[in-house]
């Protein structure tokens, strides 16, 4: 086993590493090319071609039915694994999301049911899509909507996760990932208003997508294993930036039992898993450690997480996992602020073991130069004996 | 009277889902006020707040309060409109242009205009040129512009220098709110406040027009 898999393993198994171990989440193709130094594809400047568009829009919804999509999605998981090792991170969320599918140059869909506008990033890439509305409002729209390219999804995230884990396994804990948890996926495929209702007057419905969705995931957690992934992060936005959505009872009572069953299959398969959830999520960190979690990712400062106050109210329950600011530090802070802040959140959490280091989150904002710094500011500051156990 | 309107205000704030509307029908065609009813609502909706600041109600019992309302509204707005009820003032809603998250701007939509405010709400991915021709035509007080990506948060600044260029920044007031807003963002892009949700927002556009 690497230094860095023990590192990361032993944060998760809440022990004191060599160092506080560090995460990655980069999603954006332009960090990306840039650290790997790689041309990016010319994509994005089509679009202000409008030949270019019209002739786009007619390859686009053609690109469906081929495998075009599946291996631009290949592409960008193995390019975005190989950029965290370059880096020298210790391990990464690694997201193989073969999903999208295009309307056209403007307007795509994935196969879970979610419409989405096509984003440009300004530097000749494809952005992140973004969400714009559910597709499936009722069960007679959830029992007609074709579910086979879903099926597929364990078998393609075998492939994709087994070449990932065979070139770069050794030099990183690699976190296998689904593409959005049980409560994003089922609020999103119908839109958040729908599903308030639903979830009140259509509890069965909504109870059968998450059955679905659990079988699902427990199958690509099998499919994970077997390519050999150590961990998953399994991403499931709950809270938004003063608190969880929905009533944590009715978190309970909709996936408790779901989420248990994901975890003990993890764990039963030899991986850790990890949730991450955007937002404020005070009210749910026991909850999350009730389910068996081993860590817990986001922690976000802007949505007033105080790492110091979530070490000390589950620090010795769950490992805990980011809190690196992505609107300021990470976008356009100085050299200064990085390291104040990466001490700080070192400080706060990284006595005794159980903090893995990491972004809260990703965007085409982020500055890999500040990246860059706050992968020193670790080595500065994040070997153990820390700072503070000499004061 | 006062006990038929109470059971309006209590459905509303126990988020009784079908008994909002029956009741309303029931009410106007028992010769209740559409505007006694609509305040019962109102009533309602501050309660709902209330228990949500307490953290006994969560985002997605606001959006079913807001459902409610919007239902009410549809039954109520003939009558209303009738009788000519005054607004508190008028707020141009939007989401900033490149972002198309809307959950939070529509939400505080529905609680403004439960409040009494006369609200435009100019949907999604909106350009500054639109903030401002809104502004200028509906002689709006308030502006509210709602953001969650982290990357558009210039469009926010983009706003404020069309309206200083037009010459309306001394008339409105900006409100930002979304999951990347800060009080530090907020001092850097000139706007006057910023909420964390959607009941800070209905207190920060009612302390400006009060």
């Amino acid at each position: 086993m690497s230094v860095r898999h023990e590192r990361v393993l032993a944060a998760l198994e809440l022990k004191e590493p060599d160092r506080v171990p560090t995460m990655d989440l980069m999603l954006e193709y332009a960090n990306i090319y840039e650290i790997l130094g790689k041309r990016p594809l010319p994509l994005g400047f089509l679009y202000s071609n409008p030949y270019a568009v019209r002739v786009m829009d007619w390859v686009f919804p053609r690109l469906n039915q081929s495998f075009g999509v599946d291996y631009s999605m290949n592409a960008f998981t193995y390019d975005r694994t190989a950029a965290s090792v370059k880096m020298g991170y210790d391990s990464a969320w690694v997201i193989h999301v073969p999903i999208y599918r295009f309307f056209d140059t403007k307007r795509a869909y994935d196969i879970y049911g979610r419409a989405y506008d096509v984003t440009l990033d300004g530097k000749g890439n494809l952005g992140t899509p973004m969400y714009r509305e559910g597709l499936i409002s009722n069960p007679d729209d959830w029992r007609a909507w074709d579910k086979r390219d879903i099926l597929r999804m364990p078998e393609k995230n075998n492939r994709a996760y087994r070449r990932v884990q065979r070139d770069f396994g050794d030099r990183l804990f690699i976190f296998g990932s689904f593409s959005g948890g049980l409560f994003e996926i089922t609020w999103q495929c119908m839109g958040f208003q729908r599903y308030s209702v639903a979830v009140r007057k259509e509890r069965k419905f909504v109870e059968s997508m998450i059955r679905f969705y659990t079988d699902l995931y427990c199958l690509m957690l099998e499919a994970m294993a077997d390519a050999g992934l150590p961990g998953v992060l399994y991403t499931d936005d709950l809270a938004y930036r003063s608190g969880p959505m929905f009533n944590p009872r009715t978190y309970e009572e909709l996936f408790g039992d779901s989420y248990r069953r994901i975890t003990e299959t993890a764990h039963a398969l030899g991986m850790k898993i990890a949730i991450h959830s955007c937002g404020n999520v005070y009210q749910l960190l026991e909850w999350f450690c009730d389910c068996g979690f081993d860590g817990v990712h986001a922690l976000e400062p802007t949505a007033g997480m105080e790492l110091a106050r979530v070490k000390e109210l589950v620090g010795k329950r769950i490992c805990l996992m980011g809190n690196i600011d992505v609107t300021h530090v990470l976008v356009d802070a100085t050299r200064e602020e990085v390291f104040a802040a990466v001490r700080q959140s070192i400080m706060d959490a990284g006595k005794g073991g159980g903090y893995i280091l990491a972004p809260t989150n990703s965007h085409g904002g982020m500055s890999v130069q500040r990246l860059r710094w706050m992968l020193e500011a670790v080595e500065k500051h994040g070997r153990y004996l820390l700072e503070e156990d000499f004061n | 009277m006062e006990e038929y309107l109470e059971k309006v205000k209590e459905a509303v704030a126990n988020l009784e889902l079908d008994e909002v509307t029956p009741l309303l029908k029931e009410g106007l065609e028992a010769g209740i006020g559409a505007v006694d009813l609509l305040g019962a609502m109102s009533q309602g909706m501050v309660k709902v707040g209330e228990l949500f600041e307490k953290e006994e109600y969560f985002l997605a019992d606001l959006v079913l309060a807001g459902e409610m309302m919007k239902e009410g509204l549809k039954v109520l707005e003939p009558h209303l409109t009738e009788t000519g009820v005054e607004k508190k003032g008028t707020v141009v809603l939007c989401t900033v242009k490149g972002d198309i998250h809307d959950i939070g701007k529509n939400l505080v939509g529905t609680m403004l205009t439960s409040s009494g405010f006369k609200v435009v709400d100019l949907g999604v991915d909106v350009s500054e040129d639109k903030v401002v021709e809104a502004v200028r035509s509906h002689s709006a007080g308030a502006v509210g512009l709602s953001v969650l990506l982290t990357t558009m948060v210039n469009s926010i600044g983009d706003v404020v220098s069309a309206l200083k260029s037009a010459g309306l920044r001394d008339q409105v007031k900006i409100a930002i709110g979304g999951a990347c807003t800060t009080q530090e963002l907020a001092d850097r892009m000139g706007v006057d406040a910023v909420g964390k949700d959607a009941v800070e927002a209905v207190r920060i556009f009612s302390s400006w027009f009060n």
